[in-house]
């Protein structure tokens, strides 16, 4: 299988509705040559609608899909040469491993020889060449995701569509597939859009992701530009775990402070221009445990969970809980429930945002 | 609480082997045995018998492969049941595919006059067919005088074929369309992404993954056009085995035993072809509704694709309610004799007939009610039997009830004469004369349709249900009566309405059996009427109200079905 | 009409009630096992209750064969009181099986023959309430389309015009076409009869299987010609069917009968019925527009209308042919099974043979050649030859083979296979022979 060379997919102004539900609004993309691509949302966000709709199963009511420069909106779907991997893997239960990867190819009409060829080298891409013969209902689940898989890269398409491809193993097999699938589509070079609602598994694997909510394109951008600068608080709060605090920027001469209550407050930056009513948004591992009566704002621990090389702690402060992540060294220096603390935050680190 | 789990799987695995199902079992296999062995057996045994000793014998199968006529016979049946299959996949495919996997309006009413040819009665059907395909029925007549040519759709085995594939066919349809509604969308999408489509997408993904429905429907296709003898007798062909079994074991004098051979052959090719199809379809049974599937894809259809499919649906029906509309035409016919439409009209033949046999309708609707409740008890029994415990021998149960669908109904008749003319009632009269054996023949003839109706509907119901249900208190019979019940109800309908209709209309083991008039059934009074000139608008009439009872009965159940259904999914 | 019914029932009930009760005065439900269809027994139930207030008639609808073979299942625990069809042919097998019971009416002013036939069993097992002939009955808008003269003779029947158009039901299914073979047996001689047998077969359409399939074909216009009993053909002309029906000469007139069953449960019921059969009232329902049978009693005939056939006064009416009963109950079986196995199950052969020879006979008419005409009689010969004589069919041995008697014979399907094989290719040979024969005449 060699590696082709990958093309870049255009996703202009797409507006889709079912009756009343606006499903997609107004989304625009751009995917590069041989990137690897996530939509990422929670579920109902659009992200399997806008993914079928590249494969032709759904129409949008206006705008375009283009692959390679060319616009792809009214081909049917078996012309349009994407190939998609199924959740449910969609493997045919009446063909074995090897009809199921030859299918694409017997449909493109070559010869004979050749769709062995290409069907060994697909299923030795993806390490199933001993199971050839077996039937879907004979495999495991990582082993159908991997024929489903390699059914798909078998006829070579301009790009690869994978919906939720991770969502039906266990989470052991979950980490060494998304691996493989990487390292695959490294190999290949193949444009590849992944669906998931998984943070994690977009953040470790995709060049880029694309933030989705209710329809419509929150944030696009690699995974730690989204991590650190996230564009508004939905995205904030999908990526990663961020503590986000309401209140308002109040100045006392060129003094600015974030007001969280009366007189809980938090020094700001000079410069950092922000709303009025505005959100302080940081990670649990920018702020820190002080002693109570230093410097920060005083609470009380509520819970804290034990994380392995991290502890994190649960403080309540003026009402609000905020999450506090701090390396774990010994058990002596833990902090008991229900001591009083004083939390510091890296002001440098946080964000303010827009409500 | 690790002793607690450590013992209550084998608490459960002791009662399954429990009196409960075993006491079931047997009275299930004495009630087979009372009212299909035996009788059957009273007949059949002679054909193994030596003419003038009555010893064990096998001789009288060697005459059977030695006379022309039989192996003649043997073939036609088989070639006529095949071809039925055959044609009666061409009209089940495309309704049962149009209707289920695309935007068809109006799928629903499509899906219920296909059940209609189901139910007619007998002696109408054939009948009814001639007047309309006929060498002088309607259409060839109206064919001479237009084009001056005729087509013989009715001649010979091919006219059988044509009247058994038109009266059949709904079994393939009804299995088909179950098959093709639990195909999920993904299964065609993945085809279409790698390039496939339009017939081909049919051909190498959907219709193999239906096969299984397919196989189902078509099997019973088989067996029933394989043992039926009433539409060849009626069409003038004889040279098939059931009407060759049928004319000699009815025939004055006649004590040969080839009748019974014959018998004996039918039973066996039934067993055969039904042992066969599971055999095919073992291990194949494609759940292909998966976890995150996308459950059922009804794809729109252009333009011009819609008028074809219009086109093809309105054909189809036509072809099969025919016999329907011809019967209906005769019912209101003063005369109707070499033209294409009847002389003139009337309602003369309802009033007749509802002045006449009132009795008729009533009993009907107790009898083929009776039997189809005592099909769905047994059915469910038998399925949750062989589905749910380990009971040794327990698919002999299913396999003897479903070997009632290969006795003729004439050598059943003939046996619960032979078995229970001999037994007195309390008050002297047999018991062979008492209603209630015509219920109990219906029952076993149509057991296996319920039988299969309820071993599908069980099949769907996840063991994690019940084990669910007991896990939070409730034991096996509880379980059964408050999760496996409901949820068998749409099923279990399903087989009371086939049973339910297609006892209404049968003929050939009560024709037997029916010992005075007011106790015998419509299919009956439209036997008698239909042996004279007078009585044929009559005997229509009364088809004709057969056939609209049978329906919405039908429709009624099938209502509650679906509400049923609405409800389900509404609530989850 | 149904409160009618039961209103003047109530009153005659009622009427019953008040008067003094009469040593044999039938009553209850009196049981009647039957071919007729409703529409002759309706009339005669509603005749016979309101003639014996108290009393029902339960009528139980069987074909003949089919009646015969309940009766002889049910024996041990009998629950019919009357017998009662056309055929006298069965009533002479459930006589030899005694399941009938003497019963002589005392019912006077009935001739002992009709036509050449005794109305009555000699021995008084059974009795003759109406008569009954047997001819060709044919639909008129049929003939018309397809251009065809009315036929008079069986004989008629064979001819070349008449092929494809004919119906008849196999005579082991219908006691009354079993008749008809036998008349024209009895008539005709065994070899002759056969021959006139085979040759109108050979224009058949169709052998159905049950009495009533073949009017039924007629009267829809399905088939154009059937062989049937006359009052087929009389009940259609009065339900209005554009059908005709002739009596050939070789025909006879016999007796439709009821005869009581050995122990019957209304033993009183079951007389009454017989007597209220052949009395003046039950007499005259026969002439009814849906039954028309032809009386017993003469008298009967003044109130018939102009056109109906009388054979008390038209001497060609069955005249010709003796029936004689036990001629053909000795070999009823075997003249059965041999039309099945020579015409019924090989008519594909028999109508290309006898297709062969219309064409054959066709093209020597307009070119004759003596070794064609030569050809086509040893074709008609071969047709028309039987594998056994009449003496063999009235034998023991072979008639054995039927009987599922306790004697090791032959088996009847090794039989069939014989007689069955033998036609197949004389049919075969016959049709060879004709085709030459066309040829020649070329």
């Amino acid at each position: 299988m060699s590696a082709s060379h990958g093309v870049g997919i255009e996703i202009r102004n797409v507006n889709l509705s079912y009756g009343a539900n606006h499903i997609l609004k107004d989304v625009s993309l751009s995917i590069l040559p041989g990137e690897f691509f996530a939509f990422l949302g929670p579920s109902g966000c659009g992200k399997t609608t806008l993914l079928r709709l590249i494969a032709g199963f759904n129409q949008a009511d206006s705008g375009d899909v283009l692959l390679d420069g060319q616009d792809i909106s009214r081909l049917p779907p078996w012309r349009r040469d994407v190939g998609m991997v199924f959740q449910s893997y969609a493997l045919w239960p009446h063909m074995t491993v090897a009809r199921n990867v030859a299918f694409g190819l017997e449909e493109r009409r070559l010869g004979r020889t050749e769709i062995t060829e290409k069907v060994s080298a697909a299923l030795a891409l993806v390490g199933l060449s001993a199971f050839a013969d077996r039937y879907p209902s004979q495999l495991s689940g990582g082993q159908q995701q991997r024929v489903a898989l390699a059914r798909t890269i078998a006829v070579e398409p301009k790009v690869l569509l994978l919906d939720e491809p991770l969502s039906n193993l266990d989470a052991k097999m979950r980490v060494q597939v998304r691996r493989e699938l990487r390292d695959l589509q490294q190999r290949l070079g193949l444009t590849t859009i992944f669906v998931t609602h998984d943070q994690e598994e977009a953040n470790s694997i995709c060049d880029r992701i694309a933030v989705l909510n209710d329809g419509a394109v929150q944030q696009v951008g690699t995974p730690m530009d989204l991590y650190q600068h996230p564009a508004n608080l939905f995205v904030a709060g999908f990526i990663g775990t961020a503590n986000i605090l309401a209140g308002h920027v109040v100045a006392t001469g060129t003094e600015r402070a974030f007001q969280i209550k009366d007189g809980v407050s938090l020094p700001l930056p000079a410069g950092s221009a922000a709303p009025k009513d505005a959100r302080i948004v940081f990670r649990p591992q920018h702020a820190t445990l002080e002693p109570i009566g230093t410097q920060g704002l005083a609470g009380t621990i509520v819970h804290r969970e034990f994380l392995g090389a991290t502890v994190r702690y649960g403080v309540d402060i003026a009402g609000s809980e905020i999450l506090v992540e701090a390396a774990f060294s010994s058990t002596s220096s833990l902090r008991e429930v229900g001591s009083p603390v004083s939390v510091a935050i890296d002001i440098d680190r946080a964000q303010l945002l827009g409500t | 609480m690790a002793t607690m789990s450590d013992a209550s799987p084998a608490v459960a695995r002791r009662s399954v082997v429990a009196p409960g199902p075993m006491a079931l079992a047997i009275l299930i296999a004495l009630f087979l045995a009372l009212f299909l062995v035996i009788p059957v057996g009273t007949v059949i045994y002679v054909a193994f018998t030596e003419k003038g000793s009555g010893a064990f014998t096998l001789v009288n199968f060697y005459d059977f492969a030695r006379t022309d006529l039989f192996i003649t016979s043997f073939w036609n049946s088989m070639y006529v049941a095949t071809m039925t299959v055959v044609l009666a996949s061409m009209f089940a495919l495309p309704l049962a595919y149009l209707t289920t996997r695309f935007e068809f309006r109006g799928s629903g009413v499509v899906q219920m006059l296909g059940f209609i040819p189901l139910i007619m009665p007998p002696f109408a059907g054939a009948v009814a067919m001639q007047l309309i395909f006929g060498r002088n029925g309607t259409v060839n007549l109206l064919l001479d005088e237009w084009f001056g040519f005729k087509i013989p759709f009715m001649e010979g085995l091919n006219g059988v074929i044509f009247a058994q594939a038109v009266h059949y066919f709904p079994f393939i349809l009804i299995n088909l369309s179950a098959a093709l509604r639990n195909i999920d969308r993904s299964m065609e999408e993945a085809a279409q992404n790698l390039g496939c489509q339009g017939f081909r997408l049919f051909r190498r993904i959907v219709f193999p993954l239906a096969m299984p429905g397919y196989v189902a429907g078509a099997s019973l296709v088989f067996v029933k056009v394989f043992d039926d003898l009433a539409t060849p007798l009626l069409l003038n062909v004889k040279d098939m085995l059931a009407p060759q079994a049928y004319l000699r074991i009815t025939s004055i004098g006649l004590a040969d035993p080839m009748g019974y051979v014959i018998a004996v052959v039918l039973i066996v090719v039934s067993v055969l072809a039904m042992g066969a199809s599971a055999w095919v379809m073992k291990g194949r049974d494609y759940a292909t509704v998966q976890r995150g599937g996308g459950g059922l894809a009804q794809r729109p259809l252009g333009r011009g694709q819609a008028v074809a499919a219009y086109a093809v649906v309105g054909l189809i029906l036509f072809l099969v309610l025919a016999p329907h509309i011809g019967l209906f035409l005769l019912s209101i016919a003063t005369v109707w004799s070499f033209s294409p439409l009847p002389d003139a009209f009337t309602f003369a033949h309802y009033e007749r007939v509802f002045a006449e046999s009132s009795v008729f309708i009533k009993n009907t609707l107790l009898y083929a009610t009776l039997a189809g409740i005592i099909d769905v008890v047994f059915g469910v029994a038998i399925a949750y039997l062989v589905l749910r415990t380990r009971l040794p021998a327990r698919h002999w149960l299913d396999w003897t009830a479903s070997a009632a669908l290969a006795i003729p109904g004439v050598v059943l008749g003939i046996g619960y004469l032979r078995t229970f003319f001999g037994v007195k009632m309390p008050d002297g009269t047999s018991l062979a004369s008492f209603w209630i054996i015509i219920v109990l023949a219906l029952a076993i003839r149509r057991l296996p349709y319920a039988l299969r109706a309820c071993y599908a509907a069980l099949q769907q119901v996840s063991a994690s249900l019940e084990e669910a249900a007991e896990n939070l208190g409730a034991n096996k019979q509880r379980t059964v009566r408050r999760i496996v019940l409901p949820l068998m109800m749409g099923g279990m309908l399903a087989g009371f309405v086939t049973s339910f209709a297609t006892a209404a209309v049968e003929l050939s083991a009560t024709l037997m059996l029916v010992q005075s008039t007011s106790d015998a059934p419509l299919a009956y009074g439209l036997y008698v009427f239909m042996q004279s000139p007078a009585g044929r608008g009559a005997g229509a009439a009364l088809g004709i109200i057969a056939v609209v009872l049978v329906a919405v009965c039908s429709l009624i159940s099938n209502w509650i079905i679906e509400r049923n259904q609405h409800l389900r999914n509404t609530r989850t | 009409m149904i409160t009618r019914t039961i209103t003047t029932f109530t009153l005659l009930a009622l009427a019953g009630a008040f008067m003094p009760v009469q040593a044999q005065a039938p009553s209850g439900k009196v049981t009647v096992l039957t071919s007729f269809s409703k529409d002759v027994t309706d009339p005669f139930k509603k005749a016979f209750e309101a003639a014996h207030p108290g009393t029902t008639i339960e009528i139980q609808n069987r074909n003949t064969n089919a009646g015969v073979k309940l009766l002889e299942e049910t024996r041990s625990a009998n629950q019919v009181d009357i017998f009662w069809v056309s055929a006298p042919d069965a009533f002479e097998v459930l006589k030899d099986k005694k399941l009938l019971q003497v019963y002589k009416p005392k019912a006077t002013g009935i001739p002992d023959k009709i036509g050449a036939y005794p109305i009555n069993d000699p021995d008084g097992y059974y009795s003759g309430f109406a008569a009954s002939g047997y001819g060709i009955m044919w639909n008129e808008r049929y003939a018309r389309a397809n251009k065809l003269p009315d036929p008079k003779e069986w004989q008629d029947l064979a001819k070349a015009v008449y092929f494809d158009h004919v119906s008849i039901a196999a005579p082991s299914r219908s006691g009354t076409t079993h008749l008809t073979l036998e008349t024209i047996l009895q008539g005709e001689g065994w070899e002759k009869g056969w021959r006139t047998i085979k040759e109108w077969s050979g224009n058949l359409r169709n052998v159905t299987e049950r009495s009533f399939g073949v009017p039924d074909a007629v009267n829809s216009g399905q088939v154009g010609y059937g062989i049937v009993i006359d009052f087929f053909a009389f009940s259609a002309q009065g339900a209005g069917f554009p059908v005709k029906f002739v009596y050939p000469s070789v025909t006879t007139i016999v007796p439709a009968n009821v005869g009581v069953v050995t122990n019957p449960p209304n033993k009183a019921g079951a007389e009454a019925f017989v007597e209220f059969l052949l009395s003046p009232a039950g007499q005259e329902v026969l002439l009814d527009k849906t039954i028309r049978r032809l009386p017993v009693r003469p008298e009967i005939y003044a109130k018939a209308p102009a056109d109906y056939p009388n054979p008390f006064k038209d001497p060609s009416l069955g005249g010709k042919v003796t029936f004689d009963s036990n001629v053909s109950s000795a070999r009823t079986a075997v003249v059965d099974t041999l039309y099945d196995q020579l015409v019924t199950f090989q008519l594909d052969g028999l109508k290309s043979a006898t297709k062969a020879i219309h064409a054959a006979e066709a093209a020597l008419a307009k070119k004759d050649n003596p070794a064609g005409r030569k050809l086509v009689a040893e074709a008609r010969d071969l047709v028309a030859k039987m594998p056994i004589t009449a003496e063999q069919a009235a034998s023991a041995e072979i008639n054995a083979a039927f009987s599922g008697g306790k004697q090791k014979t032959a088996r009847q399907a090794e039989l069939e296979q014989q007689w069955a094989s033998s036609a197949k290719a004389a049919y075969a040979e016959a049709e060879a022979k004709a085709n030459e024969a066309a040829k020649l005449a070329r």
